[in-house]
């Protein structure tokens, strides 16, 4: 009941005033919405767009929304299938989620987490490992992600002809990283629970 | 070991010399950024540092005045005098530097130099002097009309060194300089910046004027990048090159897919143009819509609404610093919930989801 009247508050808040390098939208359903993060001018995932995926529950704004990344992210806290270890995302006792709270914020949060891990509650080990003993090398793979996974075409010199070519190669591509997340994600949420 | 201490002591501070054979009084001075202070320091019988009584000179007292707490706590933290001795001349050393009024005045020639040099720039130019006559900060306006400042910070051997320039540029701006140069001299090498900039902030003013931007909110000069609504939901991060300020920007699309796809190729071919001559993408630049604020502070914190079943908020918190406002069955739904809340018989206690403060709810007959 108070989903609908928060949601569409929130979207419109969300198209109108976005936090900075935030985009947020809805994806056909209500409860289905997509966002976009950038990455931040000095961390390794600078020039990157991240996309989210935000499923907003029945109950919302009494349970948080789950959020997972699309794009294949480096990050300490958040694992292959795109799920995030952050305490707001989660209720009470094991996490901090408060309807004072909302996806803009979440969102925020996120992003703020994305240029500062937290390799003391790591979800994957081998990375937070990294980021804690060898910054260098944890600095170079999350650079190397970025590039690979998050990396958008730069926008080509106005010739119509060639622009809507890699249009529509771009778009494809970018269909088979979604898909490709999809199968990733399937796979790996019987063998690691969460937290 | 009182002994070696005194060597190791008259290492750190020569100037302090022990005035008993037990070692519980010295006396001398202690020395920072080119300054020395009269001090005195008693040690109780037992050398426990911790007892030590210091007593100085009014000027010392002054500066350290608001850190005796940080050497209250050194004193009881440091295993001997000599530590001791290093961690007061790091805290004087701070103290120094954040004490202004303090600082010794500088040589007349520079007070007659600063002056002379901003009669032959023009009063009218200045901006700004604090009360030292360190900071200065001079105005101008370029060909366009805008208006720009200059923060001069000047050392206290100007006009042998150059000032620190400080601007609001997208590039770095370095003065040469020579001893026998003027206040003025920078002037003109700031002017000759801001018509080098001009074709720069021509295009980001054109872009601040005919697009939505969404971020920055209020770009200073300096700033490179703008967040350009292009319809619903989707939006281009454009970095604009202030050496090559018409040349094809670096472009982000964010945003849903299908917006994009449309968007883009349009965008795109008119992008060279962009900049010359916004008027033909005009139409494809919605302009800036404002949010119809409804009173956000009336309305509900769970629910973000101000009806909800027919009943505004009848709840709000205790707090008068917070105040936020709930629904009954918003607030009553979240604190059921928990389990930090307590309820007995038809109260619940529970915390402002706000504000964490202590809060009570009277759960109506409704949920009961």
């Amino acid at each position: 009941m108070q989903r609908t009247s928060r949601l569409s508050r929130e979207l419109s808040l969300l198209a109108t005033e976005p936090p900075p390098g935030i985009t947020c939208w809805q994806n056909g359903q209500l409860n289905d919405l997509r966002a976009q993060i950038l990455g931040g001018a000095d961390t390794p995932y600078d020039k990157g767009i991240f996309n989210l995926e935000i499923i907003v529950p029945e109950r919302y704004p009494f349970e948080p929304p789950k959020i997972r990344f699309l794009t294949p992210i480096y990050h300490p806290n958040i694992d292959s299938a795109g799920r995030i270890c952050l305490d707001i995302l989660k209720l009470p006792p094991k996490g901090a989620w408060r309807p004072s709270l909302n996806i803009s914020t979440l969102l925020t949060s996120i992003q703020l987490l994305m240029a500062e891990p937290n390799p003391d509650d790591p979800l994957m080990a081998d990375i937070s490992s990294e980021y804690k003993y060898n910054k260098q090398l944890f600095l170079l793979n999350a650079r190397e992600w970025t590039a690979k996974y998050a990396g958008q075409p730069r926008v080509p010199k106005p010739l119509e002809e060639k622009i809507n070519q890699s249009e529509t190669s771009a778009s494809s591509e970018s269909i088979k990283q979604k898909r490709k997340g999809g199968n990733i994600s399937r796979k790996e949420k019987k063998s690691c629970p969460d937290s | 070991p009182a002994g070696g201490g005194g060597a190791l002591c008259f290492r750190h501070c020569p100037l302090l010399l022990p005035q008993d054979r037990h070692g519980t009084a010295y006396e001398g001075f202690v020395t920072a950024q080119g300054r020395d202070f009269h001090i005195r320091i008693l040690l109780p019988a037992d050398l426990q540092l911790k007892n030590a009584r210091i007593e100085c000179s009014w000027h010392l007292k002054k500066i350290l005045h608001e850190y005796q707490h940080i050497l209250k706590q050194r004193l009881h933290s440091c295993p001997d005098l000599v530590s001791f001795m290093v961690e007061l001349k790091t805290v004087l050393e701070i103290a120094l530097k954040n004490t202004q009024d303090l600082h010794i005045p500088r040589p007349p020639e520079y007070y007659s130099c600063l002056v002379r040099d901003l009669e032959i720039l023009g009063w009218n130019k200045v901006a700004y002097v604090d009360t030292g006559l360190t900071t200065v900060k001079l105005k101008a306006e370029d060909s366009c009309g805008r208006q720009h400042l200059i923060t001069l910070k000047l050392n206290a051997k100007y006009p042998t060194e150059p000032p620190d320039c400080l601007v609001d540029f997208p590039i770095p701006f370095a003065v040469s300089w020579m001893p026998q140069n003027s206040l003025r001299d920078i002037y003109n090498q700031f002017l000759a910046a801001l018509e080098s900039l001009k074709e720069f902030w021509d295009a980001l003013d054109e872009i601040d004027e005919k697009t939505w931007v969404l971020e920055p909110e209020k770009p200073t000069r300096s700033a490179t990048t703008r967040r350009i609504a292009i319809g619903n939901n989707v939006s281009v991060n454009v970095e604009v090159d202030p050496h090559h300020p018409n040349m094809l920007p670096e472009c982000y699309f964010l945003g849903a897919d299908h917006g994009k796809a449309a968007n883009s190729t349009c965008f795109s071919s008119g992008l060279t143009s962009l900049i010359q001559s916004l008027q033909l993408l005009e139409i494809d630049f919605p302009s800036r819509a404002v949010l119809e604020k409804s009173d956000f502070a009336k309305d509900c914190g769970i629910c973000y609404a101000y009806r909800l079943d027919g009943s505004a908020p009848d709840q709000v918190c205790d707090d008068p610093r917070c105040g936020q406002p709930f629904h009954q069955a918003c607030l009553y739904e979240w604190l059921q919930g928990l389990p930090t809340s307590r309820q007995s018989f038809n109260v619940i206690f529970g915390e402002c989801p706000y504000c964490n403060k202590p809060l009570t709810l009277k759960s109506s007959m409704k949920k009961l």
